[in-house]
């Protein structure tokens, strides 16, 4: 399988008077064409800022270090700025976080989609605005929402805008990051199968990052799990659901609630703090099974078995 | 689009703005009786002055029919009665004691056009100056110009105006003197549509309305600034950034369209602020506008002219209030309620 998307030892830190905040610290992960790869941890571990690494969104006081995100052959922290708007949208789109407020106040939703469009191919505006028009069908909304403004639609209705825009120009690839945070389970259902449907019939690359595993389970073909900066686990989502290697997976999979559940078992203890992660292998002071060595050496992330990565010294 | 809510919104904001009208009137009136000395010797006294006569005796019958002319029989009661109707029921502002016996509106219809002329289009331009820098400069925040830019800025921005335009009177006028340093224009030129008076009049605004836009574009620049960094925190501008838009399409249709909003309201509400910063402007350059009438007026103890301009300055400041609520959902779709 061909990788659209390698990123190699990426590394996002924020500049503070108290040194810097290590958010993703040496992150090496491969997304493969045609597929929905997830990447999954608890609020604080960097996924955010991963994304926004990826895509050089980074604002000050971050910056990127080192690291190397390769985009079908393009390093996209290393291209100009004019071609990375290029390749912005027309190849490589983003369903932010907070689809609350991604959409700007003052204008019509319409027109928030055709600018895209416009700024990215030849269309012309009558033209842009029938690929606007035809893409909110396509993720279920009625036509009228494009002479509406952000503020006259419910959430939901704004997170499919939102998709509706990202498609518009058919990218290769399409990051969302955290796409259902902040919507109802009925309406979070809609948007994953949306997802899942950008993979199936448009034939794009889908990462999705988000904290909520149940979200990963259904739409997911590979996920990669987040722990302080690093990524410590990637597998079919199959096998890392099914069989967990890393003690933190075991958590985060033990933490997901089920109806018939008494009790949903959490991980004890707290993330660590970017400004300072604990020597050797990070999630050490909350594993039951720590040792000497886990305290002192640092694991590096190994193939187990065929595409199955895990970081962990009780595999080693 | 004209529907009930529309008409609904439009006729509150109108009787809002005819209380606060009526009310700030009423304030004016009783403020200005405690101010003490007695207006009719003092008018007396000027008189007295203008024309170089003892008037030996002044009668009482005399004080009484000037008492009588400016409205200030009988106690504050009646004074005030007389003057709501005067004033609302006959639109006269009563007779002025600078320029006696013509009326206060004569007096202010013919200075006003130069204030509105002058501090209007100085408020304007440094509006328009001050929001583009600052959308510019917040946009670099952080750079070397917006640190120079907004240092400068916090400085020169509380400097007063008339301190400003002393200055400028002092270095380019009289030690320099490349502009004039008093009158709306030169007693050379016949007032007019002709190519000669309004060059003169724009050659005389010159020095005023700089003293204004320089501190106060400034003013708006930190304002625009700070909301601009505010609105680059926003996630539809990061979202926008994505997108891969024309920097100046992200500039124009994102930042500076949400930084107008705010901004538009600040407009209308500093006219109110600045209005007697502004005056004293006018006052250094013997500017023939209503502020230095105001400053003449109130040497005089002349009520009527002082209440009429106050009066004036009242009315400007909530009609441009007025006028801005009423557009305001033109430019805010959230305030339209759809």
């Amino acid at each position: 399988m061909e990788p659209i998307l390698e990123v190699d030892d990426l590394r996002v830190y924020y500049k503070s008077i108290w040194g810097d905040y290590k958010s993703v610290d040496g992150v090496s992960v491969k997304a493969y064409r045609n597929e929905v790869l997830s990447i999954a941890g608890e609020s604080g571990c960097g996924k955010s800022t991963l994304v926004e690494g990826i895509l050089r969104l980074v604002k000050p006081p971050g910056y990127i270090p080192t690291g190397k995100v390769i985009f079908e052959g393009i390093d996209i922290l290393r291209v100009p700025e004019e071609e990375l708007r290029r390749i912005r949208w027309s190849k490589l789109a983003y369903v932010p976080q907070g689809a609350m407020n991604s959409l700007n106040p003052v204008i019509k939703v319409e027109e928030q989609m055709v600018d895209a469009i416009i700024d990215h191919s030849g269309m012309d505006k009558e033209k842009a605005k029938e690929v606007a028009l035809a893409m909110l069908k396509e993720v279920g909304l009625p036509v009228e929402v494009a002479n509406m403004y952000p503020h006259q639609l419910s959430g939901g209705m704004k997170q499919r805008v939102i998709i509706a825009t990202a498609i518009a120009l058919k990218p290769n690839l399409v990051i969302a990051d955290e796409p259902t945070t902040a919507l109802d389970v009925v309406v979070q259902r809609g948007i994953l199968q949306l997802l899942r449907m950008l993979k199936e019939n448009y034939h794009m690359t889908v990462i999705m990052v988000s904290h909520d595993m149940a979200a990963h389970a259904q739409i997911a073909d590979r996920i990669a799990i987040m722990y302080a900066g690093k990524i410590v686990e990637v597998g079919l989502i199959n096998q890392v659901f099914k069989e967990p290697l890393h003690p933190y997976t075991k958590g985060l999979i033990s933490a997901i609630p089920a109806i018939g559940k008494k009790y949903v078992k959490g991980i004890p203890g707290l993330a660590p703090s970017p400004l300072n992660w604990p020597s050797g292998c990070r999630f050490h002071p909350r594993c039951q099974h720590a040792t000497e060595l886990c305290v002192k050496v640092e694991p590096s992330i190994r193939e187990v078995e065929r595409e199955r990565f895990v970081a962990c010294h009780l595999y080693g | 689009m004209i529907n009930k809510r529309v008409v609904r919104y439009v006729v509150i904001k109108i009787l809002v703005y005819l209380i606060t009208l009526f009310v700030a009137f009423s304030i004016v009136f009783f403020f200005l009786r405690l101010i003490p000395g007695d207006p009719v010797s003092r008018f007396i006294r000027l008189i007295e002055q203008r024309y170089s006569i003892q008037l030996a005796q002044v009668t009482q019958e005399i004080i009484n029919e000037y008492k009588r002319k400016f409205g200030l029989e009988g106690d504050i009661a009646t004074q005030y009665v007389s003057y709501l109707n005067r004033v609302f029921l006959e639109f006269d502002l009563g007779p002025s004691f600078l320029n006696f016996p013509n009326p206060v509106q004569d007096l202010i219809a013919w200075r006003l056009p130069w204030s509105i002329g002058l501090l209007g289009a100085a408020t304007l331009i440094s509006w328009a100056i001050g929001i583009l820098a600052g959308t510019l400069v917040g946009w670099k925040r952080g750079s070397k110009i917006d640190s120079i830019m907004f240092t400068i800025s916090l400085c020169m921005s509380q400097v007063p105006f008339y301190l400003l335009a002393l200055f400028l009177v002092m270095f380019l006028a009289y030690i320099f003197t490349i502009f004039p340093p008093r009158w709306a224009f030169s007693p050379t030129v016949t007032p007019g549509l002709n190519l000669a008076f309004i060059s003169s009049v724009i050659y005389h605004a010159t020095l005023p309305s700089l003293s204004l836009i320089l501190i106060s574009s400034l003013g708006w620049l930190i304002s625009t600034r700070a909301i601009t960094i505010t609105i680059l925190g926003e996630d539809y501008l990061l979202f926008a950034q994505a997108k891969g838009l024309r920097k100046i399409r992200i500039l124009s249709r994102y930042l500076l369209r949400n930084t107008l909003l705010p901004q538009t309201t600040g407009l209308a509400m500093s006219l109110g602020f600045i209005v007697n910063g502004f005056y004293l402007v006018e006052w250094i350059f013997s500017y023939p506008g209503v502020g230095t009438l105001l400053v003449q007026a109130i040497n005089a103890l002349d009520y009527n002219t002082v209440q009429g301009v106050i009066l004036i300055s009242i009315f400007t400041v909530l009609t441009a209030n007025l006028i801005i609520d009423l557009i305001y959902p033109l430019i805010d779709p959230r305030v339209r309620g759809e």
